[in-house]
């Protein structure tokens, strides 16, 4: 019941007229983000922020919040109408979402996209509402070891779950964790790192990190493969509406609709592991549990139910670690993260005590999105297919643009525009010689945390490293943390077991 | 350049680079009396860092066919070149160059010309060769973007030196403000 009452008073204040503006520009801005050429859905919350700094934290929230939810739906729509994924995680709509669009089930294909979409969304809200307060509680009786175990295993995750080599991923992240340290260190008051440069005594903001590599940095590795100079002309056909399949059949498919919100929600919780791996793990445990599993791929609308709900069932897990304990589950959570600190805010479970209110209404938020994504994502599928015209070399330009003043806004200071370029340049490389950036930014955002955490264990136990590994809840963590780090280099050893075994017996060619 | 070279030039720059941040690290000297120090937790960092790029650039060398071990889950993006899509040097460094040249230009030239020639000139150089339609862009995009941040975000963006702060101002006044 106090839930309930808590959440009527976040849902009083995102309905005020100025919110429910903020809301429906939020709103929009996220769809536009996930379809325009050129801008990613983190990219957009990124280049949202700037607009924040003078808001109030309440407006600064929603919006926000509003962009990350819709952002994960924008996509869908151009990936199973046009065959072109507007964000990594709309990537398995295609085999399955434009498969049947070439079947002559367009509408259909949009109607089973949004009701996944809707029942993700709700489903997750309403266990993030439910879960976020008690991990708050619990998470109030953790002191600095457990705290820094939370924070290892945070890094650790982003780490497993980069896709790419794993080598390169603990590079980018110990590249992250230092960046963090640049500047006067907080218990000693050391100078590091600034080499008598007076900008760097104040360290590097996060931000300038998170806007150069992402921002400028994907601008730059577009420019080199070369910008679509036009629009696609697909977007030019005009007949597209949506379809919403019967109750029955959604009743049939409810043990698909179960599989991919609880993956995406479980999912999401972790650290590191948005919207994309969501979707990718629940299609692929959809592909092997499902009823329909082997019809995957071949215009089966339980690839689009998997996928998308597990898409946006991602957004409230990822709240969880985030409201919780200040830990954020995506690069778009983080952005989120910025805007509480930017107004003094710091997330985690004193916020549950010293403002509560601020809780309520992102819970809200989370709410009133998904229902606004919806009615967005049914009424406005034609101008969001005329999006695609823009040509992309312009889009960047203005990136750009927003890039230089989102970094030089937050503090006036016309180095950060040095330092977010040189971020870009590093952003691209980054990319060019595949080192993962995610480790590299939540290095950034969580080293001053993991780095606070080791030295008050180390200073309040005297020296001693064992009390990590000693203390129940601490140890557990971090062995869960090594095992996951462990894990993708076992598998490898494991699949070269079983391929020299394959090689040595005899016939084999 | 040789392949071998190539392959092992990101991982032989940031062990160069990790070597020369534990040099830095180690002037990092404050007095903790006999507690941990702020030097301890970059230089496990650096040497982490560093044994992880020895590790790839000796692997790389020594190795005919460099495996590797993925982490899990799914790539985030990999460059063009990584890809094998065709790359445009010539496009990519005109990009770099006009993204330093506004961040020279900016505190002379003030934000409104500067994003005039940059929102022009940026579309030019990515292969969009339509001059009216980049040159209308550049202006009519850095006035509203001056509208909208100025204006509707109280955002203070610079105005330039001499004249250019004066055009800066002048257009503030223009639109009211």
């Amino acid at each position: 019941m106090d839930v309930i009452t808590h959440l009527a008073a976040g849902f009083g204040v995102v309905f005020t007229p100025v919110n429910v503006l903020v809301l429906v520009i939020g709103l929009v801005l996220g769809m536009l983000v996930a379809v325009l050429p050129g801008l990613t859905l983190v990219m957009g919350v990124v280049l949202a922020l700037p607009f924040t700094y003078k808001m109030g934290v309440a407006p600064a929230l929603i919006l926000l919040t509003a962009m990350y939810v819709s952002g994960t739906y924008g996509g869908a729509i151009t990936s199973i109408l046009f065959r072109i994924p507007g964000e990594p995680m709309d990537v398995p709509l295609i085999w399955d979402g434009y498969e049947m669009t070439r079947q002559g089930n367009a509408a259909l294909a949009l109607g089973w996209s949004l009701v996944a979409a809707f029942v993700g969304g709700i489903v997750s809200a309403v266990v993030m509402v439910a879960l976020a307060k008690p991990v708050a509680h619990i998470a109030l009786s953790f002191s600095s070891p457990e705290f820094f175990a939370i924070v290892f295993f945070g890094l650790a995750s982003v780490v497993t779950l980069s896709g790419t080599s794993l080598v390169n991923s603990l590079i980018s992240l110990c590249l992250g964790l230092l960046i963090a340290t640049v500047g006067v260190d907080s218990i000693y008051g050391a100078e590091r790192f600034a080499f008598g440069l007076p900008f760097l005594l104040d360290g590097l903001e996060f931000l300038l990190v998170m806007v150069g590599a992402y921002g400028i940095g994907e601008v730059l590795t577009r420019m080199n493969t070369g910008f679509a100079s036009e629009g696609h002309a697909e977007s030019k056909d005009g007949r597209f509406r949506t379809a919403f399949p019967k109750l029955s059949q959604m009743l049939r498919m409810k043990a698909t609709f179960a599989r991919g919100t609880l993956s995406g929600m479980i999912v999401g919780v972790v650290p590191g592991a948005g919207a994309t791996v969501s979707a990718f793990v629940a299609y692929g445990l959809e592909a092997q549990y499902g009823k329909n599993g082997k019809a995957l791929g071949t215009g089966a609308p339980e690839g689009i139910v998997a996928a998308k709900s597990a898409a946006t069932a991602s957004v409230g897990g990822a709240f969880v670690p985030l409201l919780a304990m200040g830990i954020p589950g995506s690069g778009a959570t983080a952005i989120i993260l910025a805007a509480f600190l930017l107004h003094g805010i710091q997330p985690g479970p004193q916020v549950f005590v010293s403002s509560p209110e601020l809780i309520n209404t992102v819970f809200a938020t989370v709410f009133a999105s998904v229902i606004g994504m919806c009615i967005l994502g049914y009424v406005a599928i034609k101008p969001l297919c005329r999006v695609l015209d823009a040509p992309e070399a312009i889009v960047s330009a203005f990136v750009v643009v927003f890039c230089f003043v989102g970094a030089f806004a937050q503090r006036n200071s016309l180095p950060d525009l040095y330092v977010i370029s040189i971020f870009g340049l590093l952003g691209f490389l980054f990319e060019r010689f595949r080192f993962p950036l995610a480790p590299l930014v939540l290095g950034t955002i969580l080293g001053p945390l993991a780095e606070g955490n080791f030295m008050t264990t180390m200073v309040s136990f005297d020296n001693d490293w064992t009390v990590f590994f000693t203390r129940p809840i601490s140890g557990t963590i971090l062995a869960l943390s090594v095992v996951g780090l462990l894990w993708p280099v076992g598998r490898a050893a494991w699949a070269r077991y079983r391929k020299a075994n394959l090689d040595e017996q005899p016939g084999t060619p | 350049m040789p392949t071998r070279l190539r392959q092992v030039l990101p991982h032989g720059v940031m062990l160069l680079a990790a070597v020369f941040l534990y040099w830095a690290a180690t002037l990092i000297d404050v007095d903790t009396g006999g507690r941990i120090g702020p030097a301890v937790w970059p230089k496990t960092i650096i040497v982490i860092m560093g044994l992880l790029c020895a590790y790839e650039v000796v692997k790389r060398l020594v190795s005919d066919a460099p495996g590797e071990v993925r982490a899990l889950g799914v790539p985030e993006g990999e460059g063009g070149g990584a890809k094998g899509l065709p790359e445009h040097p010539r496009k990519l460094f005109g990009g770099i160059a006009l993204i330093a040249a506004y961040v020279v230009a900016v505190p002379w030239l003030g934000f409104f010309v500067t994003t005039a020639l940059f929102l022009a000139a940026f579309p030019w150089v990515a292969g969009l060769r339509r001059p009216v339609l980049t040159a209308a862009l550049g202006i009519a995009g850095s006035l509203a973007l001056v509208v909208v941040f100025m204006r509707i975000a109280y955002i203070s963006l610079p105005f330039g030196e001499g004249p250019f702060r004066a055009l800066s101002l002048a257009l503030l006044r223009a639109i009211g403000f």
